[in-house]
């Protein structure tokens, strides 16, 4: 059976037995680094895609269909004229902050990625403490915002770098309170404990309504906090033009739009790893001949197809709703999710201790 | 020299000099940047211990928390591109002393104190004893000041809504 | 308690009607045959503008090359843009009277924005809205047209 433990298991060896200790780490730091990155870049250009084909089928429109196989290539053609195009630099701008702000975002983008488990035992970092690392790193892609809205010397992108820090720090409440609900659950901040607590069943299952509660409000604040529609105010075409990005092109553009999609993509794999239980396959119970098939099929495809359900559901929001305003956006957060998140967080924990999940 | 103490040193020559630029820097947006630099090497010091709670903590309260409260109060009170005043020659000599002052201090209490080098493995904390810790009122116990600081927080909550709040029949 | 129902109520409103939202589209993203979009310039042949498109002004004339055409300017007065230019010229009526008459309709297709003013104000009928949409051109001295056709006469009857 194909399983990603081996081949990781098989390369460490295979370094260890050729190469001295520190060199061997060396280079599976490389190989992590570029694998990374190329993960990011195919996800990039399959996200784009995916969003735009999304997009058109639920605006009856037809989306890309030129380029490639069915307009497969369309986002390639984008990314290449992206690469070409100059970039351009304010004159009034903070020049040191404004180039590095797409970093800042980027790279922040890219440490999230680490406690992610895709599959059985094949994780960059199994960190003990995975889901406060992980709200950690994202607080910090809303100083690369910051950065990049300030640094333009433009009253726009300052709106939307401010709207955008409003939304992140306020969302972030309920995101991790819904987080929370699991790590009380399972009893373990790591994420391959909590993947490992699910084996007899989803937390989405096994925690009755108050989980599928906490699930609705991670699925609302995460997409609040990566900033899409229809909590996109930080970027609202119509009003800021593009918001904290307005004056970015060329390349610099393209980071900060490759982290938009990087950032979906973590964000639903760990609500997948939260709440679907990541790369463990659908089990019930005690029906052993039912999980033996399940078993079947690979972790990874079952963490990908759940993370990119997540996302067809994040970008099903996105086509369906309209843009909220600042104020609509702020009731949301402390008048209803808040305190249903709170009161949730209670319901889980008296559920926890009582023992009344399965 | 081996790993760690190259990554030790990466780590110090950030936090000291994000630390320096800081303070130093003519544009007060610029500042709150470098200090950020400066919490992140310190959270990066923290990793490099093995103490990931800590580490994770000082990155969601220093970064996340203060920093970007810092970046708005800039935001809302600073225009975008204008420079600071430069500092007076008497502050100047003034601040001097004081860093020089704190530095012999602490130089002279890291030099006096008697470090006892733990063995090769690192001391790890988990967070389950943290949080055991945290609310329990035996020896060693933090439940009494830890209830202490939530009610300062509550008080500084309600302070919030009291100072904001419209007042009836005022808008 | 009332606070209480009052806030599940709306929570409750706003869930439905969000998820009413989201089956709309849902159904749109799964029944792919209520795409309206048109596969130009593949479809050319089968292309199907509706009605009530409008592309340019043109004016019909008979196959005994006649348009209904006064030359009263009403259309050039009623363009908001200036995009009609009617030229007149005087000719002889068989009574010996001299009459106003058209000689030159000239259309600026590059300032019309198909507002269907002009074919409002025209007590004729003399012009309507064609559906052709291909009007790219090199040049744009192209664009502007003249309407009425080399030779035309003003069709019998019409005054
Ligand atoms: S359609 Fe409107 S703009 Fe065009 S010629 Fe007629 S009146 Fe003028
Ligand atoms: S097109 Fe109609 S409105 Fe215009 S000049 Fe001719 S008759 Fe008059």
């Amino acid at each position: 059976m194909f399983s990603l433990e081996k081949i990781s298991i098989g390369v460490q060896t295979a370094l260890n037995n050729s190469l001295p200790a520190f060199w061997a780490l060396m280079a599976q730091f490389a190989i992590v680094g570029v694998l990374v990155i190329s993960l990011f870049a195919v996800l990039g250009l399959v996200l784009v895609f995916m969003e735009r084909k999304v997009s058109a089928y639920m605006q009856i429109r037809l989306g890309p269909n030129r380029v490639g196989y069915k307009g497969t290539a369309q986002t390639l053609a984008d990314t290449l004229k992206l690469l070409v195009k100059e970039g351009l630099i304010p004159d009034g701008a903070d020049k040191f902050l404004f180039r590095l702000a797409p970093y800042v975002v980027m790279i922040s983008a890219m440490l999230l990625m680490a406690p992610i488990p895709f599959s059985r035992n094949f994780q960059i970092w199994d960190i003990n403490i995975g889901v406060l690392y992980i709200s950690a790193i994202s607080s910090m892609a809303v100083i690369g915002i910051l950065m990049a809205g300030w640094s333009s010397n433009n009253k726009y992108s300052l709106l939307g770098a401010m709207r955008s820090g409003a939304q992140i720090v306020s969302y972030e409440l309920s995101a991790g309170l819904s987080v929370l609900s699991i790590v009380i659950l399972s009893g373990s901040l790591q994420l391959s404990e909590i993947i490992q607590s699910q084996e007899n069943g989803w937390w989405l299952f096994k925690g009755h309504i108050p989980a599928v509660i906490a699930f609705v409000i991670f699925i609302i604040a995460v997409t609040a906090e990566t900033n899409r529609a229809p909590f996109d105010l930080a970027e609202a075409e119509s009003e800021l033009t593009a918001g904290f990005h307005t004056e970015y092109s060329g390349m610099r553009f393209a980071l900060f739009f490759l982290a938009e999609y990087a950032n979906i993509f973590i964000v639903c794999a760990i609500g997948a790893t939260l709440f679907l239980g990541g790369w463990m396959p659908f089990h019930v119970g005690s029906w052993s001949a039912f999980n033996q098939i399940m078993d079947y099929i690979p972790g990874s495809i079952w963490f990908f197809g759940k993370t990119f359900l997540l996302i067809f559901v994040i970008m099903w929001f996105r086509w369906t709703f309209p843009r909220l305003r600042i104020d609509q956006l702020l009731n949301l957060e402390w008048k209803y999710l808040l305190p249903i998140g709170l009161i949730n967080l209670l319901l889980i924990t008296v559920m926890a201790i009582l023992g009344w999940h399965f | 020299m081996n790993m760690e103490s190259i990554v030790f040193y990466m780590l110090a020559f950030l936090v000291l000099s994000g630390g320096i630029m800081a303070v130093t820097a003519r544009k007060i947006f610029r500042s709150a940047i470098y200090l950020l630099f400066s919490l992140v090497g310190i959270a990066g010091l923290y990793f490099l211990l093995a103490y990931e709670f800590l580490a994770a903590v000082q990155v969601v309260v220093y970064v996340g928390g203060i920093v970007v409260l810092i970046i708005f109060s800039i935001f809302l009170t600073q225009a975008a591109d204008s420079d600071l005043p430069k500092a007076l020659r008497g502050r100047k000599v003034f601040s001097f002393l004081a860093t020089a002052a704190g530095f012999a201090l602490v130089l002279t209490q890291i030099l006096r104190h008697n470090f006892i080098p733990s063995g090769s493995e690192p001391v790890s904390t988990n967070v389950t004893e943290i949080g055991l810790r945290m609310l329990s009122t035996g020896e060693g116990g933090y439940a009494l000041p830890f209830e202490v600081v939530s009610v300062l927080l509550l008080a500084a909550m309600i302070g919030c809504i009291v100072i904001a709040i419209k007042k009836p029949g005022n808008s | 308690m009332g606070f209480l129902k009052n806030y599940i109520k709306t929570v409750y409103e706003a869930v439905s009607s969000l998820l009413k939202g989201m089956k709309r589209t849902g159904y749109y993203f799964t029944h792919h045959k209520e795409i309206i979009t048109q596969s130009y310039p593949d479809n050319k042949d089968t292309m199907i503008l509706p009605e009530r498109f409008r592309g340019e002004v043109v004016m019909p004339h008979t196959d005994s090359n006649e348009h209904r055409c006064t030359g009263c300017t009403a259309c050039e007065l009623a363009c908001p843009n200036g995009t009609i230019k009617i030229i007149t010229k005087f000719e002889m009526t068989p009574e010996g009277k001299k009459k106003k008459a058209l000689d030159t309709f000239v259309y600026h297709l590059e300032l019309c924005t198909m507002c269907n003013l002009c074919i409002e104000a025209c007590p004729t009928n003399a012009i309507k809205m064609a559906q052709n949409f291909e009007h790219s051109v090199y040049d744009r001295s192209q664009l502007t047209k003249t309407l009425n056709k080399e030779g035309s006469k003003l069709m019998e009857g019409v005054e």
